[in-house]
């Protein structure tokens, strides 16, 4: 097909499913994973204590939950669950999985230091918050989107970890999530599920806040403390 | 795979054929025998096939969710318990052929449809192994009509569909568009190439087709399958709200899907049109609009021009 057909469809022509499918998607994997499902919310809350704290080993505790959330959703929800109505979503969800096991990979490399407190609470923010606007979407509690579970809140929140990083790694991170971003807002754009637009506004808004906010490991105060001798850098000192 | 229901297309078949005389049917006779539904001969062989058929773009594409194939399966049903045979589908659907087949097989329906695809691959050379595909997703033998979808590498295609055609492989081939696209080629493949169906977009506002390709299809003795009978839906949500014209019922239109659907069979050189539904009330309102008179030439206008005015 010549590139002029292609450009006269519209959004919607594009799309190959409806709403009611999509918000299913949600419920049928929160149904078969009952009752571990209680288990994921526990882990995200306990990630980003996990990430603050001074010794290594449950920073990469830590690192190793994102990782494996990402390879959960990845695999369950994009490839199993969402891929057989929508083809793009079959290829993302094996990129996830890469990603995922990416980061099992970078052990504590990928958290360098402990996180900071807003990043913490961001954090929390976003794992407590986030899950209702697919509630809000579907209009039933069985369609919570919990991290790990569900690709939106899991890129949402992951970006606070991954925008926190050095360069070039933090590129590399960002790059599936704002591709998943632009990705979902259009289908959801296409869909006319306004609600979800919240997953990938928060993941692109937290991204560029923390990309603002955290970039340099100097200006962190715990930072400073967990890494001795570069405490004394000028704040204005490129990240290391 | 059409034997049973070809018995029942005898009742139709007459209707069929006064139909393409005349675009006015008589109301049914709903107190004693089975009801007259409208039916439309193909062309090249006379065949009669119900005029409303069922498209499954989107609507039939839920995945393995069981109890979205279940509520699917209902939908499908009532097409079937009002008379429709002609099921479209396309590997670019999605999961929406494995859909059917489960319908199919839940309703033990294989024998009671007319199974219409597509080949969607600008692979020429894949053309039997993709039908080959859809055949097990549908659980059917053979389609009886396989259309190259969108122009897509249609020399290739054409010309194997062709050839399964003379093996009895299928037994109708086609060629689909939509949206008004590259309608300048298909009048060239409908003028050049035989074929026993092309598929389109029609409808109240998309009218291009009235121009050269009806015509044309009339001409060429091509079966016509319209596509996006509701522009997509957006027919409704635009026209719904409105009241129906106060001389609707003269011309046999009880509600906005009769409007819309019957102001495209009454175009004498459709065959089928295929409208797509998730919901069973909306699918027997479609089906409605096989029954009762057709708009004649007049009201036609009359309709167009009642829409363009909302
Ligand atoms: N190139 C091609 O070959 C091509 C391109 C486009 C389409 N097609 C074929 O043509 C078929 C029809 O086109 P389409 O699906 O795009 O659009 P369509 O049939 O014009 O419209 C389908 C929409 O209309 C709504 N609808 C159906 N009946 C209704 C009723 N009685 N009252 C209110 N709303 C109703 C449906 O919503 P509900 O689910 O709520 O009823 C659905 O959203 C496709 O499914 C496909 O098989 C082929």
């Amino acid at each position: 097909m010549s590139g002029a057909v292609w450009l006269s469809y519209s959004l919607q022509d594009l799309v190959m499913f409806g709403p009611e499918v999509f918000l299913r998607l949600f419920v049928r994997i929160n149904q078969a994973l009952w009752p571990w499902l209680l288990l994921w919310p526990a882990a995200a809350l306990l990630l980003p204590w996990l990430g603050r704290q001074n010794s290594e080993w449950p920073r990469r505790l830590a690192m190793a939950l994102a990782g494996l959330a990402w390879i959960g959703c990845g695999y369950l929800f994009l490839v199993r669950y969402y891929g057989p109505i929508n083809w793009p979503a079959t290829g993302f969800g094996w990129v996830f999985v890469v990603q995922g096991l990416f980061l099992l990979m970078l052990k504590g490399k990928a958290l360098p230091a402990p996180l900071a407190w807003p990043t913490v609470v961001a954090w929390w923010l976003v794992v407590l918050v986030l899950p209702w606007f697919a509630v809000l979407q579907a209009g039933e509690m069985r369609a919570l989107a919990l991290f790990g579970v569900a690709p939106g809140i899991t890129v949402a929140a992951s970006v606070l970890l991954f925008a926190g990083q050095p360069a070039p790694l933090r590129w590399l991170l960002l790059l599936l999530p704002l591709a998943w971003s632009l990705f979902s807002a259009a289908t959801y754009w296409a869909l006319g599920t306004f609600w979800l637009l919240a997953y990938p506004g928060a993941a692109l808004v937290l991204s560029v806040l923390a990309l603002r906010t955290n970039p340099r490991p100097a200006r962190i105060p715990d930072l400073r403390s967990a890494r001795p001798g570069r405490g004394h850098r000028s704040s204005g000192s490129p990240p290391g | 795979m059409l034997e049973l229901s070809r018995r029942r297309f005898l009742i139709g078949a007459g209707l069929g054929g006064l139909a393409m005389a005349s675009p006015r049917l008589f109301a049914a006779d709903t107190a004693s025998g089975p009801e007259a539904f409208l039916t439309r001969p193909i062309p090249s062989t006379g065949e009669p096939v119900p005029a409303i058929g069922m498209g499954t773009w989107i609507t039939f594409n839920v995945g393995a969710d069981q109890y979205l194939i279940d509520q699917r399966t209902r939908v499908l049903e009532a097409f079937l318990e009002r008379n429709g045979t002609v099921i479209d589908c396309s590997p670019m659907y999605g999961s929406s052929a494995d859909v059917i087949g489960a319908g199919l097989d839940r309703l033990g329906a294989h024998d009671r449809i007319f199974a219409a695809t597509k080949i969607w691959t600008s692979d020429g050379s894949e053309t039997r192994e993709q039908a080959a595909t859809s055949e097990r997703r549908w659980g059917i033998d053979r389609f009886d009509l396989l259309q190259v979808h969108n122009l897509l590498a249609w020399q290739e295609h054409l010309a194997t569909l062709r050839e399964m055609k003379s093996e009895g492989r299928v037994r109708y081939v086609g060629i689909t568009t939509s949206h008004g696209r590259r309608h300048r080629e298909l009048a060239r493949i409908m003028e050049t190439e035989p074929l026993d169906f092309v598929q389109l977009t029609y409808n109240v506002l998309d009218r291009e087709a009235e121009e050269r390709l009806l015509p044309l299809a009339r001409e060429r003795g091509i079966a016509v399958i319209v596509n996006r009978p509701f522009q997509g839906g957006s027919l409704f949500r635009r026209f719904q709200s409105e009241p129906l014209p106060p001389w609707a019922g003269e011309a046999g239109v009880g509600n906005w899907a009769e409007f819309f659907l019957k102001f495209i069979l009454s175009h004498p050189a459709v065959t089928c049109a295929i409208p797509a539904t998730t919901r069973v009330e909306h699918m027997q309102e479609n089906m409605g609009a096989m029954y009762g008179r057709l708009p004649d030439t007049g009201q036609r206008r009359m309709m167009a021009e009642y829409v363009r005015k909302l």
